[in-house]
């Protein structure tokens, strides 16, 4: 790792600290520039921590990272993603069947309703950031409004249940993971559970990797000057042409439910500690930062008009060969035990399940009453803790 | 937006105390029915807080409530209360219009139906 002083702006934000100082690497919504030429795959090395950020910017707030990468994308793709949006996964499905009739269950990230109303016994409300998906949810006849993850507008205790399936992973830093998980425990009752499900470092297709791009110090914003941060788009990437579209392939939520049915089981074979699994970049250390692409068709793309914008300003590129605005979504994949290192601290909840599945890993809470969790955890094999 | 989440939607502006109940501004409200479950009825109702609903149900243009919350036993047999309580919980839409923080006075829009609850940057 090069020690590299930093003492800039980055993303907005404004300068934290002025001391040179080696810190270690914990955020992508924080990246910094290096750019020594010759050495482009140097693995980024300095960040501003998160003790120095959270003092003066809220968790609340989001990173300019995900607001471009995350939620204009996803304003962006509404539609085309909500049509490739339809197959049900089985173990979503089941936890949604095994809860209590008449349940009040929170889908939080809920994008465009899928899971709402899958148990007609109970009552579902869904919010999502992006005004465009939670429209699509609505003119389905689904209760739900536009809201934030990471700080859910619902009084405490008050579901009986929430679920968080593939959401976290667009949170770019440990302490708005923490924070959203925190959420889906706070608004449900005493005893309620929470399911969350993120996608997998441990991938299952490992041909799909080679379609993402990791995030290296060649997609940062740049440092220039005193008081004036430069953005430097998606363009300065050396972006190969992406043979694939993911619309369909990750996380297990394909077309083809017979193929779900398939590689369902294929992973309750597979066992985690099969570690040739994770990705791994050129200089060992462990990538968990990606670009994954989306290839929005352009007769979608002029419909929506949000497109031009886009390309306008760099957050998308063209791709003529296949006929299509190809967009970049920003995630976070998880490593094995990352859920449970993230609720480790938590101490009105505990963990009643965990496994990993087509590709994601996945946990149940259990809120428990504050202070219980200190006798539960007795119990627990040592590899939860 | 139904009064079941209206129920349950709170102010989370940074440095708000109290931020539920939030108060409603009534654009457009629209009925909607919908098949009742007795088991959510009886699961809802004790989380339910009964001022606030009751109330936000009278601004919603209903007033067939009780103003003070019935004994848990009256929904077991009393089918009348329980189809009046379905009725304003779940069938009476906020279309258009605006929720309003009661320490702020800050307005979340109401459209199609939607509350939107994001928060401005100096907000969080």
């Amino acid at each position: 790792m090069h020690s590299i002083p930093c003492n800039f702006s980055v993303f907005g934000y404004p300068v934290i600290s002025s001391s040179m100082k080696e810190i270690k690497v914990k955020d992508a919504s924080t990246l910094c520039t290096l750019l020594p030429d010759g050495e482009p795959h140097i693995q980024q090395s300095v960040f501003v921590g998160e003790e120095q950020r959270s003092s003066s910017i809220s968790v609340k707030s989001t990173p300019e990272l995900e607001k471009k990468y995350v939620h204009c994308v996803y304003d962006a793709i509404a539609p085309h993603f909500s049509s490739t949006r339809f197959a049900k996964w089985p173990k979503v499905s089941a936890f949604l069947e095994s809860l209590p009739t008449g349940s009040l269950i929170l889908d939080a990230g809920c994008g465009n309703g899928k899971y709402l109303g899958l148990n007609s016994s109970c009552y579902f409300i869904g919010c999502d950031i992006s005004a465009p998906l939670i429209k699509i949810c609505a003119d389905k006849g689904h209760e739900v409004l536009v809201a934030d993850a990471v700080n859910l507008p619902y009084r405490t205790n008050f579901g009986d249940a929430a679920i968080s399936i593939a959401v976290l992973h667009h949170l770019s830093t440990e302490n708005r993971r923490k924070k959203a998980i925190e959420e889906l425990v706070r608004v449900i009752k005493k005893g309620g559970l929470v399911l969350i499900t993120v996608w997998a470092v441990e991938q299952e297709d490992k041909s799909l990797l080679t379609k993402w791009t990791p995030l290296t110090e060649k997609y940062v914003e740049e440092w220039i000057g005193p008081g004036s941060p430069r953005v430097r788009g998606p363009s300065a990437f050396t972006l190969e042409s992406i043979p694939e579209t993911e619309e369909n392939g990750l996380g297990g939520h394909t077309k083809d439910s017979r193929e779900n049915t398939e590689n369902m089981h294929q992973s309750m074979c597979l066992t985690p500690e099969n570690k040739d699994d994770s990705l791994v970049s050129k200089d060992g250390s462990n990538q968990q930062e990606y670009f994954v692409p989306w290839h929005l068709p352009y007769h979608r793309a002029e419909v929506s008009g949000a497109s031009a914008g886009a390309l306008a300003n760099g957050l998308a590129k063209k791709d003529d060969k296949k006929g299509a605005v190809v967009y970049n979504r920003y995630y976070h994949v998880f490593g094995e035990g990352e859920l449970e290192r993230l609720v480790s601290g938590m101490d009105n909840a505990v963990i009643i399940d965990k496994f990993y599945d087509k590709s994601n890993w996945c946990i149940i809470l259990e809120k428990t009453l504050l202070g219980l969790k200190h006798l539960q955890d007795k119990d627990t094999s040592p590899s939860l803790i | 937006m139904r009064l079941l989440t209206h129920n349950m939607l709170s102010s989370n502006i940074k440095g708000v105390t109290n931020g539920f109940p939030l108060r409603i501004e009534v654009e457009k409200v629209v009925e909607k029915e919908v098949e009742i479950n007795h088991d959510f009825l009886r699961n809802i109702f004790p989380k339910i807080d009964w001022k606030a609903f009751s109330d936000a149900s009278r601004i919603m243009g209903y007033v067939e409530l009780p103003e003070e919350a019935p004994e848990p036993s009256v929904l077991e047999s009393d089918l009348e209360f329980l189809r009046k309580f379905h009725h304003a919980l779940l069938e009476l839409h906020l279309e258009e219009g605006a929720l309003v923080c009661p320490e702020t006075g800050r307005k979340f829009p109401v459209n199609k139906g939607i509350p939107n609850m994001l928060l401005h940057e100096d907000e969080v």
